[in-house]
């Protein structure tokens, strides 16, 4: 479906110093600069997959979708998006994909998103019936049927980031980029966009890739991640593997019945945190049980579990590079 | 088509959002229309003076033919081209099965005819108050050829526009500036608005005719106005259609250079 192999991407940027001497030495010397923001990447996308799309901010996650969407030319590399390579932008492969970015609008500001939906309709070539399906399913999964003839700069961010996922949605793509769809939005608002990527990507058995920095998301939405950093890919599998590769350590829970002397705690375990009766500690993966066993026989302990680091703390690692 | 027929539709009730900016806009036209025919009216207050060829009736349709057909052809959607280049607002369109020139055409020309139906009902309204004599063309070729010349004018304005919209893909800091010299002071000054160009020197008059500019405004009008005729008009005609083709060409050619450079910026 999506084949991406020894994807580069280069942009060229003139560099700005700061300071008036400075702009001025700049705006006389030019001084060009070469940032590479994709250094040969390479993945595969099967059909109805959802995969999260996940690194630091710059690691080239959006100037990915930008290429797969056919907006960016790239420097070198092969990009096959179905049978299309995208940057042709060929009217029949524009009608089977969508881009949606939480920080851009396509809807009019000064008209009813309705407009704009029937402008979509006519560029897209939407035949009346399903158009009118599409639009009732979209509008009720949403709950938006309130908001379609009010002018949308009237319109809080959550009703008009809905209203936008509606107008990239009507078309019905069978890919889907997604870029950041939940940025600034109430966990309410979060949520229902939640719900409807996953429904829409069973009903339609659409492909759907997707950006975020949300933690909650990722969790939530994705089996499969592709973590990319500076421009390369560092890990590409099953979230639950990358939870291992990245989990170096396991967390213990321990209630204790006795006051104790904690010093002597810290000879098993990291102490991350002490709200008696519960301590909780964090030690190497492979030590676990002897630690816990440790724990047992030398402290009043009433209770003990081990459990994983959470997931929030392995993807803020994977965030901050940290391996 | 029938997609930039919705395009049309869509556009036109844009331009009438704004209540308020919309009769202002108007009330400034019709204030504009007056000053200009009192201005004219005065300095052609003595029967039968003639200057540059001009007399009271043809000065009049001059000035007045030349607000029209500037509200006609200068009046235009696609001076948000530049912005869009450089806010990274582009990214929407390329992202759509659409032509993004024939989408920014259909919008000018709504804005064309929203313009050319309020201008016919404020001139109407002059012709009422002022009774001015008017000079009426009527010979059915020389309208014919006036309203072909009309259609190359605003084409020939949409794809100046349009090239110079293009600037911001290389320096997206210049969008205001570009625009401002090359539709203001370059196309303004050299089509016809600002002054007759019968003024000129001889020479000058000849070589501006080699350039698209004149053929903006002050062709168009002197076919109306039957200053020129025959061999003249058609001679003009080819050099204004030749320079479309040209421009048309320049214009896709710079296009597709901008997408190899566009960042798709903006976040």
């Amino acid at each position: 479906m999506i084949v991406v192999e020894r994807l580069v991407k280069n942009f060229e940027v003139t560099e700005k110093k700061s300071g008036l001497v400075g702009v001025i030495h700049s705006f006389v010397f030019p001084k060009k600069k070469i940032v590479k923001a994709l250094k040969g990447i390479s993945f595969t996308i099967s059909q109805g997959e959802l995969v999260g799309f996940i690194g630091p901010n710059g690691a080239g996650k959006t100037t990915t979708l930008k290429i797969l969407s056919g907006i960016l030319f790239p420097t070198s590399g092969f990009v096959q998006v179905t049978e299309y390579t995208p940057w042709n932008r060929k009217p029949d492969f524009l009608k089977k994909i969508s881009l949606v970015m939480g920080q851009k609008n396509q809807l009019w500001w000064d008209l009813p998103a309705s407009e704009t939906f029937e402008l979509n309709r006519a560029i897209y070539e939407i035949p009346k019936k399903v158009y009118k399906e599409s639009l009732e399913e979209l509008v009720t999964l949403l709950d938006v049927r309130k908001l379609l003839t009010i002018p949308v700069r009237r319109l809080s961010l959550g009703q008009r980031m809905r209203l936008e996922l509606i107008a990239s949605l009507l078309h019905q793509p069978e890919i889907v980029f997604m870029d950041e769809p939940t940025i600034g939005l109430d966990l309410v608002a979060q949520q229902v966009i939640r719900d409807f990527v996953v429904d829409y990507n069973r009903r339609h058995k659409a492909t759907i890739l997707l950006t975020s920095h949300n933690m909650d998301d990722l969790v939530n939405l994705t089996k499969r991640v592709i973590v990319i950093n500076e421009g390369g890919i560092i890990f590409d599998g099953n979230l639950q593997e990358l939870v291992k590769s990245f989990a170096k350590e396991k967390i213990i829970r321990v209630y204790i019945s006795k006051k104790i002397d904690y010093k002597n705690l810290q000879k098993v375990g990291e102490v991350k945190e002490i709200k008696i009766p519960q301590i909780t500690l964090s030690v190497p993966r492979e030590g676990a049980a002897l630690a816990a066993s440790e724990l047992l026989q030398n402290f009043p302990v009433e209770d003990l579990t081990i459990e994983e680091e959470p997931i929030e703390t392995i993807i803020r690692k994977v965030f901050k590079g940290v391996r | 088509m029938k997609r930039y027929f919705t395009i049309f539709k869509i556009s036109l009730q844009q331009e009438f959002v704004y209540r308020l900016n919309f009769i202002m806009w108007r009330v400034r036209n019709v204030i504009q229309i007056f000053l200009i025919f009192f201005l004219w009216d005065s300095i052609f207050s003595a029967p039968n003076r003639v200057l540059f060829g001009y007399d009271r009736a043809k000065i009049l349709t001059y000035v007045l033919g030349i607000l029209v057909i500037k509200a006609i052809v200068f009046s235009s959607r696609t001076v948000d081209v530049s912005g869009e280049i450089s806010s990274g607002a582009l990214t929407n369109y390329l992202l759509k099965p659409v032509n993004y020139f024939y989408y920014w055409l259909t919008r000018d020309l709504s804005s064309k005819l929203l313009n050319l139906g309020f201008a016919v009902i404020e001139f109407g309204i002059l012709f009422i108050i002022l009774k001015p004599s008017f000079f009426l063309q009527t010979d059915f070729l020389v309208l014919l050829a006036f309203f072909i010349s009309l259609a190359i004018a605003i084409f020939l304005f949409f794809l100046i526009l349009f090239i110079t919209s293009f600037i911001p893909f290389w320096a997206p800091e210049l969008a205001w500036g570009a625009q401002f010299i090359v539709i203001v002071i370059i196309s303004e000054f050299l089509s016809g608005a600002l002054f007759l160009l019968d003024i000129l020197p001889k020479a000058f008059h000849e070589a501006l005719y080699l350039t698209p500019f004149p053929y903006l405004l002050f062709f168009p009008l002197e076919i109306y106005l039957g200053k020129i005729a025959g061999l003249r008009i058609v001679r003009g005609i080819i050099i204004s259609l030749l320079w479309s083709l040209v421009l048309w060409i320049l214009m896709k050619s710079i296009w597709f250079r901008g997408l190899k450079v566009y960042r798709a910026e903006g976040r």
